[in-house]
């Protein structure tokens, strides 16, 4: 990876901000994984190895990139992106088409990190598609500043093709949220999986909104949505998590656990379940508002406070 | 020494303890009968004080202090804890985690891998796993025995612990009683199994949410089997008179 005198000051930069959120940049800089390294509107660092294509090109306030991957690949080191944003005001877009070819099977790491913004805006878009059998995870964690004043927008369009496999984590736990609006749906071919984890720890008066979608087209296609959202202070929160069944006997559930704590939080969900096709099943669950009692009273009955076990209860649920 | 004194639990019109008198001295082993429905699991969280069981009649007193009104932190706090009979799930708590209670206790790794192999589970398998619903329920018991090894209580209500466990575990579970003893607790066992009953000293039988006997353990195993086991007015109980309680 080649990175200019006047590039690794910003490289220095984003290395410490990378470090805040508990990550070593050296990891993005071994010639042996395949990595991205934006800031603001630049690219900072690319590394390709075989059997995978990054094309980045800058656009208006960002970046936007290919990524493809050739068929029959199968990495065994994910594939790293990391995007930061190093300045306290501005706006940033990032897009990603994510291309996996037929029988590949590859992992994405990928890390946001805006630690120093104050007003900021940041859109993200991603359109994923999965070849035939081809198997794909992206884990998405966020590290903002604790201004929570970023405006996030993030949206997720997939397609699994017949027999794929599509895991998507967005984890934003750590720091303030700000507004996030997040977006993700995937539709699902013949015998395709998919899973859909989303966890979120809102504080302040910060504001979230998700919206999951498994459209469930093909036969025997199966998916999973989960929000896991704890909400504090005077946070806001609206989930709606939606499955449709169209194909011959696809499966499938959606689960929301809301978890409140302050006087003045505000959280929602909204399941929704259209079957197209009398052979399809799916099913949701849903939990809102104080966390569990019989978790509390047992963390509380070996001598945790309330306060002390309310906190281990919900750090488990959002690590 | 922990004390009952007339505590009742009563909820709208009906009793689900009534006039409990009874007490713990501390180093002794108890056992707890009773058919299902008597009120055993309820005088459980009576005494470790959950919410929805605070006694509406009686006090409960520890060392000469009244508790009744203490909170499940300061019962705890005071040596007292509760074994569940189906413990919960936590997501994202590793087993390491749940034992130190998130790191309150420090707790070195040997003695972590210590309870974990008297309660027959693997240190190396199990200490990094989450205590979540991939857990069989013996799997999950047994981490909560080996919580309550840790926690090194002054008395330890035992709901049932044999449940979910294999019938050949049970002497791991005598075991892990006899530890708390050992270490100077008292357990005070709620159990339907003969084997774990016998191993206390004296003990209670609970029917329809009162103290139908009290005494030697063994003779209260012997009147259970005798009267209870196919008690055909379980929870209704009939005196010696004939007459419905």
């Amino acid at each position: 990876m080649r990175i200019s005198t006047k590039q690794s000051r910003e490289l220095e930069l984003l290395s410490k901000a990378y470090e805040k959120s508990g990550r070593n940049i050296a990891t993005l800089l071994d010639k042996n994984i395949a990595s991205l390294i934006i800031t603001g509107n630049k690219v900072l660092g690319l590394n390709n190895v075989t059997g995978v294509e990054v094309l980045p090109r800058q656009i208006s306030h960002g970046v936007e990139a290919d990524i493809n991957i050739q068929p029959n690949i199968v990495l065994n080191r994910p594939i790293h992106i990391c995007t930061g944003f190093l300045e306290k005001r501005g706006m940033q877009k990032i897009v990603f088409n994510i291309r996996i070819g037929d029988n590949s099977s590859v992992k994405f790491v990928a890390h946001c990190t805006f630690p120093w913004v104050e007003e900021f805006t940041h859109e993200a878009l991603s359109n994923v598609w999965i070849g035939k059998n081809a198997k794909m995870s992206y884990m998405d964690e966020h590290h903002h500043s604790e201004s929570g004043s970023i405006n996030l927008k993030t949206t997720t369009k997939a397609f699994v093709s017949k027999g794929g496999y599509y895991f998507n984590s967005f984890v934003l736990t750590k720091t303030r949220v700000g507004v996030l609006n997040f977006n993700a749906e995937v539709e699902l071919d013949d015998d395709a999986v998919a899973e859909m984890v989303t966890k979120i720890k809102a504080s302040h008066n910060d504001r979230v909104m998700v919206r999951e979608k498994i459209d469930l087209i093909g036969s025997h296609s199966r998916g999973i949505a989960k929000s896991v959202i704890v909400a504090l202070d005077e946070a806001q929160a609206r989930v709606v998590n939606e499955a449709y069944g169209r194909g011959d006997y696809s499966k499938g559930h959606i689960k929301c656990e809301e978890i409140t704590k302050g006087k003045h939080v505000q959280v929602s969900t909204v399941p929704v379940l259209k079957v197209f096709n009398d052979l399809s099943e799916l099913t949701h669950e849903a939990s809102i508002g104080r966390v569990n009692a019989k978790q509390l009273e047992t963390l509380m009955s070996k001598g945790l406070t309330e306060e002390e076990a309310t906190n281990l209860i919900v750090k488990g649920l959002v690590s | 020494m922990l004390c009952l004194e007339k505590v009742s639990l009563r909820r709208q019109d009906k009793y689900i303890l009534k006039d409990i008198d009874m007490c713990f001295e501390p180093g002794k082993r108890y056992v707890v009968l009773g058919t299902n429905g008597a009120g055993k699991s309820s005088l459980a969280y009576t005494i470790m004080g959950l919410t929805d069981y605070r006694p509406t009649e009686g006090h409960i007193v520890l060392d000469g202090t009244d508790i009744t009104d203490f909170s499940v932190f300061q019962r705890a706090s005071l040596g007292i804890t509760l074994l569940w009979q189906e413990p919960a799930r936590f997501q994202g708590l590793t087993v390491r985690q749940y034992l130190s209670l998130g790191g309150k206790i420090s707790v070195e790794e040997k003695e972590l891998k210590e309870v974990l192999s008297v309660v027959g589970l693997s240190p190396n398998l199990y200490l990094n796993r989450m205590v979540d619903e991939l857990l069989s329920g013996g799997e999950r018991k047994r981490i909560e025995l080996a919580s309550v090894l840790l926690l090194k209580p002054k008395y330890a209500i035992v709901d049932e612990p044999d449940s979910g466990i294999d019938i050949m575990s049970l002497n791991m579970i005598q075991d892990v009683i006899q530890l708390i003893q050992d270490r100077g607790g008292t357990p005070i066992v709620i159990t339907h199994r003969e084997e774990i009953a016998l191993s206390a000293e004296e003990g209670f039988l609970l029917c329809n949410g009162s103290i139908w006997k009290k005494g030697k353990a063994s003779e209260l195993i012997e009147y259970y089997k005798e009267r209870c086991d196919r008690c055909e007015h379980a929870n209704a109980p009939v005196t010696e008179e004939g007459e419905n309680e």
